[in-house]
C-alpha cells in the first residue's frame, strides 16, 4: 500500500510532503500545551491552556487535507467547545459553592442607550434579514439573527410583548426539525438531494436567525432586571 | 453477505449513506446490553445517602432534588444511547465522536452536585478528557491518512502499515483518557462519591463497554493474527 495509490496524481508533491511536518507540528503544539499545564498551578489557566491542546488536535485532523478531513474538523471543533463549556461550568459552580456567592451567566453591566437605537433599527433589521435570506444556510442565519438581535436591543425601551418571542422560540424548534428531516433525506433517499439541500439550508437559516434573536430577548430581560 | 470480522459472521449492515452500522453477534449483544441498562436507569429512582456524624447522633440525609434528578436522568439516558451507538457503529470517526459525547455527558452528570470535592474531581477529569481529544482525533485522522478510509469494513482488507500502528496507539491513549481508565482512574473514582447512584453507574458501564469495543477496533486495524 504505497502513497501513490491513495493520492491522485493531480495533487502536487509539495502538498503531499506537507503531511509529516503538519503531524509533527500538531504533536509539538500539544506537547507545549501539556508542559504549560504542568508548570502552572491556577485552575483557570489550566482550563485555558487545555484549549491549546485542542488546537493541536485540529492541526492533526487538518493535516490529512482531504474533503473528508474538512468535514471531520467541524465535529472536532464542536466537541472541543462543548467540553470547554462543560468544564468551565464545573469550575464556576465549584467556585460558587466555595465562596457562597452566585454570579449571572452573562453579566451585562453596560447600558446601550444611544439615539441610533431608536431611529435606525427597523431599516437595519430589514436589510440584514433580507440579505440573510438571500445567503441562506448557517451564514445567512447568523446575519439575519444579527438583524433581529439589533432590533430587540434597540426596541427594549418600548417593550416588546413576550408572547411574540415565545412564538419565535416555537418556530425555531420547528425549523430545526426541518433541518433534521433534510439531513435524514440525504442519507435515506439520496436521489432527492435538491429538496434535502433546500430543507436543510432554510431550516438552519430560520433556526439560527431566531436563536440569535432569542439571545437578544434574554439580554433584554437582564437589562430590565437591572433597571 | 460473506464478510467475517474477528471470526464472527457479519449478520448485515444498515447503510445510511456514509454512515454504516454493522451488526456482528458481539456488537449486537453489547448494543442490547447498553440499551437494556439504559432502560433500567430511565425507570429507576435515586438512592439517598446517609452521612453519619462521628461521636454524635446527628446523622444527615443527602438527597437529590427533583430538578437535579430530572437533569441527571436525562444525561444518563443520553450517555446510555451514546454507548449503544458506539457499540455498533462501523465508522472510526463516529466511534471517537460517541466516546467524546460520553465524556462530556459524564462531566454533566456530576456538574450540579453540592460537594466541592466531587466538583474538584470532575474538573480534573474534564481536563484529562479534553487533553485526550488530541490523541483520540489525531489517531483517527492518522488512520484516515494512511488508509484513505474510516470505514472499518474497508480497513479490514487493508494490510497494516507502521503509520496505522502509530495511529491506533494514539487512539488507545485517547480512549483511555476520555473514559478515565488505568492511569487516569483516580479522578473518576472520586466522582462516584456523590449521591444518586443508578445514574452514576452509567459512567462506569459506558467506559467498560467502550474499552471492549476499542479492543475489537484495534484488532481490526492491526490484524495481529
Amino acid at each position: 500500500m504505497s502513497a501513490s495509490v491513495l493520492v491522485p496524481s493531480v495533487v502536487s508533491p509539495i502538498v503531499v510532503s506537507l503531511f509529516i511536518p503538519a503531524v509533527f507540528t500538531g504533536l509539538i503544539v500539544g506537547l507545549i500545551g501539556l508542559m504549560a499545564i504542568a508548570y502552572q498551578k491556577n485552575d483557570l489557566s489550566a482550563l485555558i491552556l487545555t484549549d491549546i491542546v485542542g488546537v493541536g488536535m485540529l492541526i492533526l485532523v487538518a493535516a490529512v487535507g482531504t474533503d473528508l478531513a474538512e468535514a471531520l474538523i467541524l465535529p472536532g471543533l464542536v466537541v472541543e467547545l462543548a467540553e470547554i463549556l462543560a468544564i468551565s461550568e464545573i469550575l464556576l459552580s465549584r467556585e460558587m459553592r466555595k465562596t457562597g456567592k452566585t454570579a449571572e451567566l452573562i453579566p451585562l453591566p453596560v447600558s446601550l442607550d444611544m439615539e441610533i437605537m431608536t431611529t435606525a433599527p427597523a431599516f437595519m433589521a430589514i436589510i440584514l434579514i433580507a440579505y440573510g435570506a438571500f445567503l441562506s444556510g448557517f451564514t445567512g442565519g447568523a446575519v439575519a439573527g444579527g438583524g433581529i438581535l439589533f432590533y430587540v436591543l434597540s426596541q427594549r425601551v418600548r417593550g416588546v410583548p413576550t408572547d411574540m418571542w415565545e412564538g419565535l422560540a416555537g418556530v425555531s424548534g420547528i425549523a430545526w426539525c426541518l433541518w433534521l428531516v433534510g439531513f435524514l433525506l440525504f442519507f435515506v433517499f439520496p436521489q432527492y438531494w435538491l429538496l434535502a439541500l433546500f430543507l436543510a439550508a432554510f431550516g438552519v437559516f430560520i433556526k439560527v436567525a431566531f436563536k440569535a434573536g432569542l439571545i437578544g430577548v434574554m439580554g433584554r430581560e437582564e437589562f430590565n432586571k437591572k433597571e | 453477505m460473506d464478510i467475517i470480522i474477528m471470526g464472527q459472521q457479519l449478520l448485515g449492515y444498515i447503510p445510511l449513506g456514509d454512515i454504516v452500522l454493522y451488526m456482528a453477534p458481539l456488537n449486537l449483544f453489547m448494543f442490547a446490553g447498553a440499551l437494556a441498562f439504559t432502560t433500567l436507569i430511565a425507570i429507576s429512582r435515586t438512592e439517598t445517602q446517609v452521612e453519619a456524624g462521628f461521636g454524635t447522633l446527628k446523622d444527615k440525609e443527602v438527597k437529590v432534588g427533583k430538578e437535579e434528578f430530572k437533569i441527571r436522568r436525562f444525561l444518563a439516558i443520553i450517555c446510555g444511547l451514546a454507548t449503544a451507538g458506539a457499540m455498533i457503529t462501523g465508522d472510526l470517526f463516529n466511534f471517537t465522536l460517541f466516546v467524546c459525547l460520553i465524556g462530556i455527558v459524564n462531566i454533566g452528570i456530576v456538574a450540579a452536585v453540592k460537594q466541592v470535592d466531587v466538583l474538584d474531581a470532575a474538573f480534573q477529569y474534564g481536563l484529562v478528557a479534553m487533553i485526550a481529544t488530541l490523541p483520540l482525533f489525531g489517531g483517527a485522522a492518522m488512520i484516515l491518512a494512511s488508509t484513505g478510509t474510516i470505514s472499518l469494513l474497508e480497513i479490514l482488507n487493508i494490510p497494516t502499515t507502521a503509520m496505522m500502528i502509530f495511529g491506533s496507539l494514539l487512539l488507545l491513549l485517547g480512549v483511555a483518557g476520555e473514559t478515565g481508565v488505568a492511569p487516569f482512574y483516580a479522578t473518576k473514582a472520586e466522582m462516584f462519591r456523590t449521591p444518586g447512584s443508578p445514574f452514576l453507574l452509567i459512567i462506569h458501564l459506558s467506559s467498560l463497554l467502550v474499552i471492549v469495543r476499542l479492543i475489537e477496533i484495534l484488532l481490526i486495524i492491526n490484524k495481529p493474527f
